[in-house]
């Protein structure tokens, strides 16, 4: 046998064997023998001495490293070869006499045993099977990329596989279907082609199958009924030889084979096929080839088809996900739109309601004027009018007190009346001079008559003040309900001073600062603007809990804008809140239904939007300030702003 | 010593018509307002100062500041007002302030506004004399004011040492 001259590849292999005594030497002169030409071998008698060895021989090439169970433990002893790097490459034959090994866990994961041989050995079969794995090696690190280059290379030294099933698999699919046939033809003389059509069916599922067909040419495909109907299942991988699986299977097809194209088969029964293998050594291998690489593709196919359930498992989790997250969202979408519903028709009843209380506020209004004329005409005609008449005038006009006030005036009076229920008589009638009580004290018909006239004056007063209060509510209401018709220029400052009185109630305790610019107008609706002011204020209001300020501020920071900002000095809104403040009804107070509340930043977004402008909120632990940028009116449309009194 | 009613109300014109449809028991009782709840511990203070006794308190629950229910669960707490009377005259508190004055203020009526006359004569009257009976105290000189049926075994009681 020749090497090469031209690359000389092996000229500097060495097989090592690592093995003590007269075993060592025995198995040295084995593997001399089987690697004849292609490698020289050496002894040594341990892992030590291999280290030793292959360090002290630099350059060296090892393909193999032959051990015996001398080494003690495997795992340790391979690692012990693999930190000299020569040795790390090589592969390595175990030479073993016992009958189990459980120190060899490390090797087999790391792909660092590649064959295990017997002690003793079959005679004659060691040298063979060590040039085979010396082939091996080189196939793997000589032939390159290029496995033809190592083909043409050592040619002659990289034999074929001496079995014909292992050089039949090696071959491409016509190849061993023509072996297969001439296999066949060879045992049972020639056999007839049959021509069939497209959409033939050579096999039924769940029929008896007693033989086979061998394509020739063309293709079939197999096909299976299911409780979803017929799948496709294999096309591809159909082998050449037709029915030779239900031959595992009591002879019962698992598939309808149908030919997808013109094809050429031939027939062969059960017996004809029996024969051919028993008269034809290579039929055996030959048709054991072509069922394993039928089966494989199929088995790797299956192993895919696996991995893309698992995947379209994964898929389909997510998609329920999904799914799911989508309809809580929905749920949450409707259950918004019910509150929704719900809320517009509170307004249109507090609008129906607010309609309905007009006239009864303007009856109330009326009456209290009537009153107070007929009492004057009534008393024109009494001697003793013009006192009742002035007490009733201070009564309708006496500005509110605090009770500490009351309280010290009453003190005062009880000083100079020494009468604590006389002098509670004396400050509901109005009077407060301590001289002029006593004298009145001394006159009870005038004291009865000044009485009289302060409570009516007090009462006239109340009602007019409770009247307004009713008529502004009322107003407010509507505005919820009832945008005004046209756009016209408006005073922003008007509009937050009307704001102010209708949320006045709301605002007790709290402290307001105005700072009012010269502002342009802005187009507007007076009373959505009002009602944006308005919830703005009850919100920060609710923020203060009745402590704290609250300012307005109004001015121009382009010719053609207006900026209104409303701050509090409140404990400010949450980050995370402030991001859905402007939702639809959200509300901080857990969804309780409010009115102007909840839905109040949202419905003032929506407001000032519809004035082309722009809603901001800012807000940290010292206070919060929204505010609103308006576009300014036309410049012709009006004079300039007027200022606010 | 003198029994003392006490209205706390922030609206002038709500606290002016209480103020006279009490005005009859004026000349018998003390009766003071208060626009808030500090207010309303300045008299408390000068009750004290002039020993007279809070029998009754009629609040308002929304007001500027602390609320009427926190202020009736302040006077519950404190020895020297724990008997006194607590009522709310209110049209603003809801359920859960409700609860909250019955439960832990021993809201001891509530009457509802717009109220009427005779039924917030009777409530004060009612009250007036439950603390006088509770008590123990002499009824004499407060009988006008007082549910004189109620009080008439304490009358006796009192005779008979």
């Amino acid at each position: 046998m020749s090497v090469p001259s031209t690359t000389d590849p092996f000229s500097d292999l060495v097989a090592l064997v690592v093995a003590p005594g007269e075993l060592g030497v025995e198995l040295c002169r084995q593997l001399a023998a089987g690697l004849d030409g292609l490698a020289t071998v050496e002894l040594v008698p341990d892992v030590d001495a291999a280290r030793h060895w292959c360090a002290a021989s630099g350059a060296v090439v090892v393909p193999l490293v032959a051990v015996t169970d001398h080494v003690g433990d495997v795992d340790a002893a391979v690692r012990g070869l693999d930190e000299c790097a020569p040795l790390g490459r090589a592969r390595v034959l175990l030479l073993t006499a016992r009958g189990i090994h459980t120190d060899v866990a490390e090797v087999v994961d790391r792909e660092r045993l590649h064959s295990v041989v017997p002690i003793p050995w079959i005679a004659g079969a060691l040298g063979g099977h060590t040039r085979s794995q010396v082939l091996r090696w080189l196939r793997d690190h000589r032939g390159g990329d290029d496995p033809s280059d190592a083909q043409t290379q050592g040619q002659e030294l990289l034999e074929a596989p001496g079995s014909a099933l292992l050089r039949d698999l090696e071959l491409g699919p016509e190849e061993v279907t023509a072996r297969l046939l001439a296999a066949i033809e060879r045992a049972l003389g020639p056999r007839p082609r049959l021509r069939l059509p497209s959409g033939v069916r050579v096999t039924r599922q769940g029929r008896s199958v007693d033989g086979v067909f061998v394509v020739v040419e063309g293709s079939v495909a197999l096909d299976r009924d299911t409780p979803v109907g017929e799948l496709r299942l294999h096309h591809d991988t159909t082998g050449p030889v037709v029915g030779i699986l239900a031959l595992a299977q009591q002879r019962r097809a698992f598939f309808t084979a149908r030919t997808t194209s013109d094809v050429e088969v031939i027939h062969l029964t059960l017996e004809q096929l029996d024969r051919a293998i028993r008269t034809e050594p290579e039929m055996g291998a030959a048709l054991t080839a072509v069922s394993i690489r039928a089966l494989a593709r199929r088995l790797r196919r299956s192993e895919q088809l696996q991995v893309e359930k698992v995947e379209l498992n994964r898929e389909l989790t997510e998609e329920r996900q999904r799914l799911r997250d989508t309809l809580e969202q929905l749920e949450a979408a409707r259950f918004e739109l019910i509150e929704q519903a719900r809320f517009a028709t509170l307004g249109e009843l507090a609008a129906g309601v607010a309609h309905e209380l007009n006239n009864p506020v303007a009856a109330l209004t009326r009456a209290a004027s009537y009153v107070t004329e007929d009492l004057l005409r009534l008393l024109a005609a009494h001697p003793q009018g013009a006192v009742a008449r002035a007490a009733l005038d201070e009564a309708r006009t006496r500005p509110p007190r605090s009770t500490a006030q009351e309280r010290a005036s009453r003190r005062e009076l009880e000083q100079a009346l020494g009468d604590s229920g006389l002098a509670r008589r004396m400050l509901a009638a109005g009077v407060e001079d301590p001289q002029r009580a006593t004298e009145l004290a001394g006159d009870e018909t005038r004291l009865a008559l000044v009485e009289a006239a302060a409570g009516i004056g007090a009462a006239v007063r109340n009602l007019d003040v409770a009247a307004g209060r009713i008529g502004e509510l009322v107003a407010s209401l509507r505005a919820y309900a009832r945008p005004d018709a046209e756009p016209a220029p408006v005073d922003v400052a008007t509009t937050l001073e009307d704001a102010l009185r209708v949320a006045g109630h709301r605002l007790r305790g709290v402290r307001v600062e105005r700072d009012y610019g010269e502002v342009p107008l802005v187009m507007g609706h007076p009373g959505q603007l009002g009602q944006v002011w308005t919830n703005l204020l009850v919100n920060a209001a609710e923020a203060l809990e009745g402590d704290g300020s609250i300012r307005l501020t109004t001015d121009s920071p382009a010719p053609d804008r207006v900026r209104v900002r409303i701050t509090d000095d409140g404990p400010g809104v949450p980050v995370e809140v402030q991001q859905r403040l402007f939702e639809p009804r959200f509300t901080t107070k857990h969804g309780v239904v409010r009115y102007g509340l909840g839905l109040g930043l949202a419905i003032s977004r929506h407001l000032v939007e519809q004035h082309g402008g722009e809603i901001s909120l800012e807000s940290d632990e010292r206070g919060t300030t929204v505010t609103v940028l308006l576009p300014a009116a036309e410049p012709s449309a009006d004079t300039g702003g007027l200022p606010c009194d | 010593m003198r029994l003392t009613v006490l209205v706390l109300e922030d609206e002038p014109a709500v606290r002016e018509a209480l103020e006279r449809d009490l005005a009859d028991l004026a000349d018998v009782i003390r009766l003071e307002a208060a626009e808030d709840v500090p207010d309303a511990r300045t008299v408390i203070a000068e009750l004290d100062r002039d020993g007279d006794l809070l029998a009754l308190v009629l609040a308002d629950h929304r007001l500027p500041g602390t609320s009427g229910v926190d202020f009736l669960v302040e006077l519950l707490a404190d020895p020297a007002t724990a008997v006194t009377r607590k009522v709310l005259v209110t049209g603003q508190a809801d359920q859960q302030d409700t609860i909250r004055a019955v439960n832990e203020a021993g809201l001891d009526h509530y009457v509802a506004k717009p109220w009427q006359v005779d039924e917030l004569r009777t409530v004060v009257r009612d009250q007036l004399t439950d603390y006088v009976v509770a008590r123990g105290l002499d009824p004499l000189p407060h009988l006008r004011v007082l549910d004189t049926a109620r009080v008439l075994p304490l009358l006796r009681k009192l005779g008979d040492r």
